[in-house]
């Protein structure tokens, strides 16, 4: 079998005529689509039939090769260009992450807690003052201070009791009583009677 | 356009109720990290402006948080971004205000200004700029073509998407995503000459096939 051969063989293989100077068929531009990687099915029988004619066929082979070196070199060029243009530009403002899942809803529970917290405080605070037995140090004094100021109640309360009993009070008990020695009196007041004053 | 300073997403904490289900969109920071260079790029190919592109790459990001309690995961998340995108740029250039500002605006993009991002590799400096050639007429044919089949063209070859993919993308059939594929492939072959350059039967022969 003759390399020539072989190459016919192909061809026919691939359903199209073997590359001959002039005449010859090449690839369609469905086969060149397959080829460039637009199929779905890679064992299609189009494919295999296009894989087939680019053993045979140099030009086709050249141009599906430059066809995807020009592509490929599109395609970096591209990327390249939007790449640096999307660098020169200011970046975004993004609020700050909060997931859902992760932070809000445990937010919540903090929140809630602290609440509840801030209400407890004072009520338990006063049901300490109210309720709290006074320590051991400070009761002597305690009782002390009771008693005392609980003796000096009682004899407040008897001084006032003998000021009320007595029928005149003691800054009245001059006119309490008119006949009474005036001597006595003025010695006391040095209050002028009326008959000095005629005298 | 710059959106310098300017808050441009609600609060997470707004509106969440309580049967909001945790998405991948709720971390937005790292959405956009991940996602925001791709999204542009799409976008900057696709209208050739690069204001516009950046506004509508926002408004992508804007419209999948909002929409997020939609996302059910039945394709990647990078699939619906693009999807969602895909649909701002079809409205946008649907309106007659696009299409005068297209011809007036000072942010397209320049062919030459993408066609110098072209990688050096092993080389002449002669293929180099054979190769820069070669860029700048594919870019400028891609925007000669339909917006479906540019659109289905930039999926393919820029986002390196499967047809698959692109039919999610596109809301498409199969056979119809192929089918424009095929023909936008057509069209760059037939504006440009990719055959060995010693034979002069074989362009000849392609056009035929177009």
């Amino acid at each position: 079998m003759t390399p020539q051969r072989t190459t016919e063989q192909l061809a026919a293989q691939a359903g199209t005529t073997a590359c001959a100077p002039l005449g010859e068929t090449h690839l369609t531009g469905e086969q060149f689509g397959e080829l460039m990687g637009g199929t779905t099915e890679t064992a299609s029988a189009e494919l295999a039939q296009a894989e087939a004619h680019l053993l045979v066929c140099e030009q086709c082979a050249i141009e599906l090769a430059s066809l995807r070196e020009a592509i490929s070199l599109f395609r970096e060029a591209s990327n390249a260009y939007a790449d640096e243009e999307l660098r020169s530009r200011p970046r975004w403002i993004l609020p700050a992450r909060r997931s859902h899942s992760q932070s809000l809803v445990p937010a919540y529970w903090v929140a809630a807690a602290a609440m509840f917290l801030t209400a407890l405080l004072p009520l338990q605070v006063m049901r300490w003052h109210t309720l709290a037995p006074p320590a051991a140090s400070v009761s002597s004094v305690a009782v002390s201070n009771a008693a005392s100021d609980t003796q000096s109640d009682e004899a407040l309360l008897e001084d006032v009791n003998s000021e009320i009993s007595r029928s005149v009070p003691a800054s009245m008990q001059a006119l309490a009583d008119p006949t009474a020695d005036a001597s006595t009196v003025n010695n006391e007041t040095s209050v002028p009677t009326t008959d000095q004053r005629k005298d | 356009m710059a959106f310098e300073g300017v808050q441009m997403f609600p609060s997470t904490s707004v509106s969440l109720g309580n049967e909001a289900r945790a998405t991948p969109l709720d971390d937005l920071e790292n959405v956009v990290a991940m996602y925001q260079p791709r999204v542009f790029r799409f976008l900057l190919a696709t209208l050739r402006d690069h204001d516009a592109a950046e506004t509508l790459t926002q408004e992508t990001f804007l419209r999948a948080w909002s929409a997020r309690a939609s996302f059910r995961e039945d394709c990647s998340l990078a699939t619906w971004l693009i999807r969602i995108a895909l649909n701002l740029a079809r409205d946008h250039t649907r309106t007659g205000r696009f299409r005068f500002w297209k011809r007036v605006s000072a942010s397209a993009v320049d062919v030459a200004e993408v066609s110098a991002f072209v990688p050096t590799r092993e080389g002449s400096a002669e293929a180099h700029l054979i190769a820069k050639q070669q860029v700048a007429g594919i870019w400028e044919t891609v925007a000669g073509l339909s917006a479906r089949q540019r659109s289905i063209f930039l999926l393919r070859f820029m986002e390196e998407m499967e047809i698959p993919e692109i039919a999610t993308v596109t809301g498409l059939p199969l056979g119809t995503v192929k089918s424009h594929l095929y023909r936008a492939l057509a069209i760059i072959r037939a504006q440009h000459d990719f055959s060995p350059h010693d034979t002069t039967t074989h362009s000849a022969t392609t056009k035929e096939n177009q």
